[in-house]
């Protein structure tokens, strides 16, 4: 009984909390940075890059495989802040967080090329 | 049938050979820890199959396709234009096979019986399974046109809206148009396969109109009020390229053809054209009808997991979806759906949970030339109070001119996504 007074106590305060906050829109789940997280993660990147940041043969697109992470990471906080010139990846780098862009960037930086 | 269910260890084996994992699914005598059955080779669920391998490779798959090798409707408008050929646009399913181990059943799936936990097949036996992903894409409804009915009508006024021998076909047609013609295109009303996948076909033909019969015209009929992607690009585009060959019409509804008087029905008027290419409303693949939730035409599913919401242990993914806010039924969308579906797959078959936090892209460029490209882009993440994938404020957008840098890109994704789908 003492269990579920306490979790109905952490509901409702963080119904308040959540009452408090200007209705945040939109209320999205946090990042999941396990390992099979951010594989799951890094496999969005696979459509335009190849498989594993590997472009396929006959792509001229910049392979993500074996760089250096700080490489990577840089590159994508650029695009993110507006400050080196692309075409999309400016728009796509905003949808992902500096703490999922680190993620992927170690990720990338530990394949093969 | 025993031939087939040998053929699958085999095969099995072969996969886990030739990826060098050392798991237990081929080996000699050793149970796979569970199988799953795809059914629909497309951009869905060819990449499901390739990354449930990938992500587990003790768990079997087998994909249920009946044709021979894939053949790209993004690009495919390029036929179309001239620009590229059918070949080009053409992968072949044996890199799932041979780089992955996936077993390729070319069948045609007839239904999924949930009792008995198995896949009924056209021709050879029943496929057992622990779960099935169901990606069958879009069907047309039937009726919607009436005078599409007969095999004769369908096979002159064509629709090309899944790649193959039909954007052949109405290439042929566009060949032997007379200069001076009219191609009439008519959109159904939203939501149908690839948003901007019309407009760019106008492009395309105005291209090849503009090169080679200059007198003729591109009549599109819009059963939308407006464009219904990259709006502003595609008008710019026709009329600074293509003045006086392209005419759009919104609200422009096609009801019903008639073969033989060469015209397309409106709802208050006729129209005559050379050629006629109807693109009818759709609906998920007839596979999929038992999981139909939304409108009579799409899936609803868990976004966790892909699993339908009337049908436990069956996963739905691709363009047979009802979409989620501002997401798009696209190649590169289901590309996207097969990898969170797959990794969704795997957990399950593992006892685990599945990812709560999924994040998808989308990409989709449009030629609206031989050299000039315009893109839309966008990213998705889950929504744990709606339950629902929604699009990154701030993120995603298009281009901001057509511009012939994002050609070389466009290809090169091309490229790359049938490669990450089918290799």
């Amino acid at each position: 009984m003492i269990r579920i007074s306490i979790a109905a106590g952490l509901l409702s305060a963080a119904a308040l909390a959540g009452a408090q906050q200007p209705a945040p829109p939109p209320a999205f789940a946090a990042s999941n940075l396990s390992p099979m997280g951010v594989r799951a993660l890094a496999s969005n990147c696979a459509a335009c890059h190849g498989t594993n940041g590997r472009p396929a043969p006959g792509s001229t697109l910049e392979g993500l495989a074996g760089k250096p992470k700080n490489e990577l990471a840089m590159a994508m906080n650029q695009f993110r802040a507006g400050k080196k010139p692309a075409t999309l990846m400016h728009q796509i780098s905003k949808g992902y967080t500096e703490a999922e862009i680190d993620a992927l960037a170690d990720y990338f930086s530990r394949q093969p090329r | 049938m025993k031939i087939q269910r040998r053929e699958f260890l085999k095969a099995g084996a072969a996969g886990v050979v030739f990826t060098g994992l050392a798991g237990c699914a081929g080996m000699p005598g050793g149970a796979p820890k569970a199988r799953v059955v795809v059914i629909g080779g497309g951009y869905g669920g060819a990449t499901a199959s390739k990354y449930i391998r990938m992500f587990d490779p003790s768990i079997e798959v087998v994909l249920v396709e009946p044709n021979d090798v894939f053949v790209s409707c993004p690009i495919s408008n390029l036929v179309l234009g001239g620009f590229k050929t059918i070949g080009d646009i053409t992968t072949p399913y044996t890199g799932l096979e041979r780089n992955h181990g996936v077993r390729i059943v070319r069948d045609m799936a007839v239904a999924v019986d949930l009792d008995r936990k198995q896949v009924r097949l056209a021709r050879g036996d029943p496929l057992p399974f622990d779960r099935v992903i169901v990606a069958p894409g879009i069907e047309f409804i039937e009726g919607a046109i009436p005078g599409l009915k007969s095999p004769e009508a369908q096979s002159r006024i064509l629709h090309a809206w899944k790649a193959g021998a039909q954007t052949v076909d109405l290439r042929r047609q566009l060949e032997q148009m007379r200069d001076g013609g009219v191609y009439v295109l008519t959109v159904p009303e939203a939501p149908y396969r690839c948003p901007p996948g019309p407009y760019e076909r106008a492009c395309q033909v105005a291209a090849y109109f503009k090169a080679a019969k200059p007198r003729s015209k591109v009549l599109l009929l819009d059963a939308n009020g407006d464009v219904t992607s990259k709006g502003p690009l595609f008008k710019k585009a026709w009329a600074e390229l293509y003045r006086g060959i392209v005419e759009y019409r919104p609200n422009s509804k096609a009801v019903d053809v008639d073969v033989k008087a060469s015209t397309v029905k409106l709802e208050l008027e006729d129209v005559k054209g050379d050629v006629l290419n109807v693109i009818p409303p759709m609906k998920a693949g007839r596979i999929a009808d038992p999981y139909i939730t939304a409108n009579k035409r799409w899936c609803e599913v868990d976004w966790l997991t892909y699993e339908s919401k009337v049908a436990k242990g069956v996963h739905v993914l691709g363009d047979s979806l009802q979409v989620a806010p501002l997401m798009p039924k696209s190649g590169h969308m289901a590309n996207a759906h097969g990898k969170a579906c797959a990794a969704a797959v795997v957990a399950l078959l593992n006892g685990e949970a599945p990812n709560p936090s999924p994040t998808l892209t989308n990409t989709c460029y449009s030629f609206v030339s031989d050299k000039l490209v315009v893109h839309v882009a966008s990213v998705h993440k889950y929504d744990q109070k709606d339950r629902t994938m929604k699009v990154v404020p701030g993120a995603g957008g298009v281009s901001s001119a057509m511009n012939e840098v994002e050609a070389d890109y466009a290809l090169n994704w091309a490229t790359n996504i049938w490669s990450d789908s089918l290799a």
